[in-house]
């Protein structure tokens, strides 16, 4: 079966792929072209990202198709535009009463998350049962109940860490680190993941059909 | 005005989505409602705002000549193709006349440059976590031993070998996540989350105000 | 000793070396190493497992490419998980970065794989600035948010949308999440709206997300490859027609015994070359 070379698209990932690689030997003038090009194409993106996906659907259209209907979009577009006079010195001030507003939303949205998404229900699940349950499981319970107990004692600030204050703290560290050696763990998977998609491309996606295609399958 | 009026937005603007949460009535929740969308569209505005100022910053190195200008210019340039392409272009396939596909620019850039190039910068850091794990991660104490002891044992847990050299590992690896990893995590939750609500109602207030910048 | 203060020293080119050697060589003679399944991921697995045919999913694309290699394989099992159950999903996107084109790309994957169609077993809505606003709109009306689909078609023509409405009208949402966005689906959409949530989420946010499930506000976590790879594993074995599609995930599994055990190796071998150098520095006092 003849071996399929890697397409255009797919010599360009390639290329782009070795180029920030070839940063882990050393600083070069390939890698910095690559990486002022990545940060153009991000910032292009998410002017193509908003037009396609909210503006022109969710403000364009309604407000200039059927005006009618949704004249009141026009707020939410001149609000939006005003965030942009922050950029010309005389007018700025302006710019305030916007992001006042967008600031103000989401203060007021993050509050009600806050107390009723994760304060109240967190609680909730650390009042564990003590009796009535499988050793085994009431000692699991004990641990998640001082466990998040000690942590919230090392985090109060307010009176300094001394004598019983100092003890919870303390196991609260402990409990702490468990935990970071936990995450370290993880990201050390995490990063190693990006590492093992970006190989499989280069090896399986280009490498390999090329290789295959020059000397034969 | 430049100031009394922003705060007294921010004060309405806060409390009204806190109301209409605990009065759920018609007429405030279709307000509430209303609010929720031009918020959507407020914040492609604001996700644009920060383009301004890489332009003018790439705009000013060119200008100056100063160390390193030309690779300004190519940001400027890969910005401005892209840009293109999103305002005058779709997104995903176009459907041909003879049935085939093609992708549309915007998004060929995005699959075979963008992705690449994001994907490559984030995948150097195993390298890195690699040379710190040899050269940094030091057991001088009982905090730093217990990180260590946590981290080997979910490193080994985690991975199918693990099960192969020591067939318990993985149940203990699971029960260090379940019960003190959650617990110490839940510590840090309700602690962030209290403190993110005491300075949401400082803003609430008018004690606080973000938005009024170095005025 | 000299030799361990030259080994603390070494180039670490010679470490980036090991790395990449530890990662090629399983990618080029991969094992073929069993995964074993958690109680987080089989939640989550059960549960769209009892849902009926022509029931809806919401499946929510917040990561970028960076997340690729952890959360596409978590996207494909689930969509493939729908596919072989007739659930419809719903896709969406909250995450700048490129939630849309993962999306996009995704479910091309599907329709390449399995078939199916746009607009009848899947559809992919697109991605939406705002948030928290976005999610708090999506429990009213999905048209206020969504008023077309990725394609710029609106979301009245298409036939899955009719008598989808808002999270009342769905079984379940899952989030494919990096950074804070499936905490929000959590603390905010099933705080709120009650709708059962799930998060696929990438390593690095995994253990964080355990304290959610433990309190009962998700229903499961898959945590990374690994979680994807554990997934990829319960869909084969529940449909074993499915064999011959890629698992990358559990190939990518492979790679990650064989790395973890090299950073392992570097973490031990480091602290002992440091202990050796300190007594060294002690006796020379």
């Amino acid at each position: 079966m003849p071996v399929q070379l890697p397409g255009f698209g797919e010599w360009v990932a390639a290329f782009l792929t070795l180029a920030v690689f070839s940063f882990l030997y050393r600083d070069n003038v390939i890698y910095r072209v690559a990486e002022s090009v990545f940060a153009g194409i991000s910032f292009g993106y998410y002017v193509g990202l908003a037009r396609i996906n909210t503006l022109q659907p969710n403000l364009f259209e309604p407000l200039f198709g059927d005006f009618s209907n949704h004249w009141i979009l026009i707020f939410p577009f001149v609000l939006g535009v005003m965030l942009y006079l922050r950029y010309v010195p005389k007018l700025a001030w302006i710019s305030n009463w916007s992001l006042a507003i967008y600031i103000g939303y989401y203060i007021g949205v993050n509050l009600t998350q806050r107390l009723h998404g994760e304060i109240l229900p967190q609680a909730k699940g650390t009042m564990l049962p003590l009796a009535g349950e499988p050793f085994g499981q009431i000692l699991c319970n004990l641990v998640v109940i001082v466990g998040v107990v000690t942590v919230l004692v090392y985090f109060f600030f307010s009176s300094p860490h001394r004598g019983p204050l100092k003890v919870t703290a303390k196991l609260g560290i402990y409990f702490l680190m468990i935990s970071f050696g936990a995450s370290f763990g993880y990201t050390v998977m995490g990063r190693i993941s990006l590492l093992i998609g970006r190989l499989t491309f280069v090896v399986n996606d280009w490498a390999r059909p090329v290789v295959q295609s020059v000397i034969g399958s | 005005m430049k100031r009394q009026v922003p705060i007294l937005l921010a004060i309405a603007a806060s409390l009204y989505p806190v109301i209409a949460f605990f009065f759920p009535a018609r007429g405030i929740n279709t307000f509430n409602q209303g609010l929720d969308e031009w918020m959507v569209i407020i914040a492609s505005f604001a996700l644009l705002l920060g383009i301004i100022s890489m332009i003018q910053v790439n705009l000013a190195k060119v200008r100056r000549r100063a160390k390193g200008w030309i690779f300004s210019v190519l940001t400027l340039l890969a910005f401005a193709v892209m840009a293109s392409f999103g305002i005058f272009g779709g997104q995903g396939e176009t459907v041909l006349a003879d049935g085939s596909t093609r992708l549309e620019p915007f998004t060929w850039v995005f699959q075979f440059m963008y992705s690449p190039l994001q994907s490559t910068m984030f995948s150097l850091l195993a390298f890195y976590v690699a040379s710190a794990s040899y050269r940094a991660f030091r057991v001088r104490n009982i905090e730093a031993t217990l990180l260590l002891i946590g981290a080997v044992i979910i490193m080994i847990g985690r991975i199918p070998l693990g099960k192969l050299v020591f067939p318990f590992i993985p149940e203990v690896a699971e029960w260090i996540m379940k019960y003190p990893n959650a617990a110490a995590q839940r510590g840090v939750i309700i602690g962030a989350a209290l403190g993110a609500a005491a300075m949401s109602i400082r803003v609430m207030v008018g004690i606080e105000r973000p938005y009024l910048g170095k005025s | 000793m000299k030799w361990a203060q030259k080994l603390l020293l070494v180039d670490r080119r010679i470490i980036f070396l090991l790395v990449f050697l530890g990662a090629l060589i399983p990618i080029l003679s991969p094992i073929g190493l069993i995964v074993q399944v958690s109680p987080p991921v089989r939640a989550i697995f059960d549960r769209v497992e009892r849902m009926q045919a022509g029931d809806a999913i919401l499946l929510s694309f917040d990561y970028g490419p960076s997340d690729g290699p952890e959360l596409d394989p978590m996207a494909n099992a689930i969509l493939r998980h729908c596919n072989k159950k007739g659930i419809k999903v719903l896709g969406i996107s909250l995450f700048p970065l490129g939630g849309v084109d993962m999306a996009f790309a995704r479910m091309a994957d599907l329709t390449r794989d399995l078939g199916g169609q746009n607009g009848i077993d899947w559809v992919n809505l697109g991605y939406k600035d705002g948030g928290q606003a976005a999610m708090k709109l999506m429990g009213e009306d999905f048209t206020a948010v969504f008023p077309t689909d990725a394609d710029g078609v609106p979301i009245e023509e298409i036939p899955l949308m009719q008598g989808i409405r808002n999270y009342g009208d769905l079984e379940m949402a899952i989030s494919l999440a990096t950074s804070v966005l499936g905490e929000w689906w959590i603390n905010l959409v099933n705080a709120q709206f009650g709708i059962d949530v799930a998060v696929g989420s990438t390593a690095v946010s995994a253990p964080k997300y355990y304290a959610y499930v433990e309190a009962k506000q998700a229903i499961g976590v898959m945590g990374g490859m690994k979680g994807a790879s554990e997934y990829e594993e319960l869909v084969e074995r529940a449909y074993p027609d499915l064999a011959g599609l890629s698992r990358t995930a559990t190939v990518g599994m492979d790679v990650q015994s064989i790395v973890h055990l090299v950073i392992i190796f570097f973490i031990i071998f480091g602290n002992i070359m440091y202990v050796l150098t300190q007594r060294t520095r002690r006796e020379g006092i």
